[in-house]
């Protein structure tokens, strides 16, 4: 998995490329963390070029969520292949973690 | 000429020479006495223990007993020349490493060749300046020191493998010992009561497994399963996932809860298994089956769900989109229900089972696994679990799963009373 940074006015965006999965969660952790350490208050992670999250990656997601959130910051999620929507939808995620289908969107946070 | 080799303990050490040189021993094997002699004593004044020898064989002798830092050689010598001797050093393992310098006369390319090939590393004429000795035996001792220090280094890296390989075999032992536990926990394969068969499949990605699933006797008329996921791997989910299998106990539950009813189980895992500081938690379908109806009741965590195969109908997934436990703690789960009719089966399985690459990436999926069920409906129960795991297995042309994978299914082989839907 790779993870380039993108830095906007509006935020933070991460473009992954890879499976978002325990193997991996390293990077995404010292990703967000550096997104975090910049004061960032809305990360955005374009899962465009993510073909799978498996449930270590999810967890990540919840808990960089819940984090940001005391931090009064917030996380939202971009464009996600089919396969990992149904993941997502299946765990309820949308309901805690907006996803957008457009990067405009993300970016002013509102409902795609 | 003498037949004994002749130590010479040198004077006080020049301390400009640097430390290699303090315990420094040379061997050095010259037929010509006086050359001998001559040189030897122009080592000692450089502050090295030197010891002597008169031909190849004596050297040989010396060289093992006293492994010396730095072979000095004459090329030409009665008994075994210096070539011969090269030979020698280099075809004993003891000695094989040494540094020889090649005492000679000649200084022909070709020669010089040769007395490389031989297994000399460098040469000394024997009309060389003090300078040059110095020289040539400071960097031969250079050499010296360097391969003793990679040989030391080496065999310390060769005794801590050993002892790595010993820990291994322990921690693995260790590990066999917990995974047999944990597969003890399960349940057995069979009748768990009257009209019901179990059959199930596991495979733990690594040797304990996070994946962990029970189908218990709750009373008389009831019959509780579920199956639980941990996320990550490993030791730590595997205890984890141990931790919640034992909160799920029939006799845990009916004592916190008066009932096997599984919102309610799924609403009390939820408050005491929260997301971990790492984002560890679980995924967790529990179902309860009233035995005398079929009625199944069922909720679920955030878990891909169990399927439903039917002997007439089209086989169904049973489950709602639901957070997994510890997302939100005040997260309420909905229980469902089904009315199941003998012959029915009911399975339930790990994400690990589906989620399954082919070498180009493309995951096996939850409908290539339904269409598996639902072409061993005419086959066993435990038949139809194989089939899907060699399935699966042929899909990703492996045997071993990149993450636990269980199928867990049972059959109604009774009749029941009421088989309308509840």
């Amino acid at each position: 998995m790779q993870i380039k940074e993108r830095i906007v006015p509006q935020g933070i965006i991460l473009d992954v490329v890879g499976d978002l999965t325990y193997a991996h969660r390293a990077v995404f952790k010292a990703a967000v963390e550096k997104a975090r350490q910049a004061g960032c208050r809305n990360l955005i992670v374009n899962l465009e070029q993510v073909r799978f999250v498996d449930s270590a990656g999810l967890g990540l997601l919840v808990l960089v969520s819940q984090n940001l959130k005391l931090q009064q910051a917030q996380i939202s999620m971009l464009k996600p292949q089919s396969y990992v929507r149904e993941i997502m939808s299946l765990a309820n995620i949308p309901k805690m973690i907006p996803i957008y289908e457009r990067e405009e969107d993300a970016l002013m946070g509102r409902a795609a | 000429m003498s037949s004994r080799a002749m130590p010479h303990i040198g004077q006080v050490p020049d301390p400009s020479q640097g430390i290699e040189t303090l315990a420094a021993t040379i061997l050095l094997i010259e037929d010509e006495p006086v050359t001998r002699t001559s040189m030897a004593a122009r080592l000692t004044r450089l502050g090295y223990r030197v010891l002597e020898a008169e031909n190849g064989r004596v050297g040989l002798e010396v060289a093992r007993r006293e492994r010396p830092d730095l072979l000095i050689v004459d090329w030409m010598m009665p008994e075994m020349d210096g070539l011969t001797f090269c030979d020698a050093i280099r075809g004993d393992p003891q000695l094989k490493s040494s540094q020889i310098l090649l005492m000679t006369a000649h200084d022909a390319p070709a020669q010089i060749a040769e007395g490389l090939v031989r297994g000399a590393d460098d040469f000394l004429s024997k009309s060389s300046s003090k300078q040059e000795i110095i020289a040539r035996v400071l960097a031969g001792l250079r050499t010296s020191r360097l391969v003793r220090k990679l040989e030391t280094t080496g065999e310390e890296l060769k005794l801590s493998m050993l002892l790595l390989e010993k820990k291994q075999a322990e921690t693995e032992a260790d590990l066999q010992t917990a995974a047999a536990f944990v597969q003890s926990l399960l349940p057995s394969p069979g009748s768990p009561v009257h009209g019901i068969t179990l059959a199930w499949e596991y495979q733990p990605s690594l040797t304990l497994g996070g994946d962990l699933f029970d189908v218990m006797t709750i009373d008389a008329d009831h019959l509780g399963l579920y199956i639980l996921d941990a996320s990550g791997h490993g030791v730590a989910a595997a205890l984890r996932s141990a931790s919640l299998m034992t909160f799920l106990r029939a006799e845990n539950m009916l004592q916190l809860l008066g009932s096997y009813d599984p919102a309610n189980v799924l609403f009390e895992a939820n408050r005491r298994f929260p997301l971990s500081a790492d984002g560890d938690y679980f995924t967790l379908w529990v179902g309860q089956l009233h035995l005398p109806t079929g009625s199944l009741s069922y909720a679920s965590a955030g878990h891909p769900g169990a399927l439903l195969s039917s002997a007439e109908d089209p086989s169904r997934w049973l489950t709602t989109a639901s957070f997994p436990l510890g997302f939100d703690p005040s997260a309420r789960f909905t229980c469902d229900r089904v009315s199941l009719k003998p012959a029915d089966r009911l399975f339930l399985l790990s994400d690990g089972i589906y989620e399954v690459p082919s070498p180009s990436g493309e995951l096996w999926g939850r409908d290539r696994f339904q269409e598996a069920i639902d072409a061993g409906k005419q086959t066993s129960l435990s038949a139809t679990i194989a089939s899907c795991f060699a399935a699966a297995r042929g899909w990703q042309q492996a045997q071993h799963f990149p993450d636990d994978a269980a199928v867990v299914g049972i059959e109604l082989t009774d009749c029941r009373e009421d088989t309308s839907n509840g």
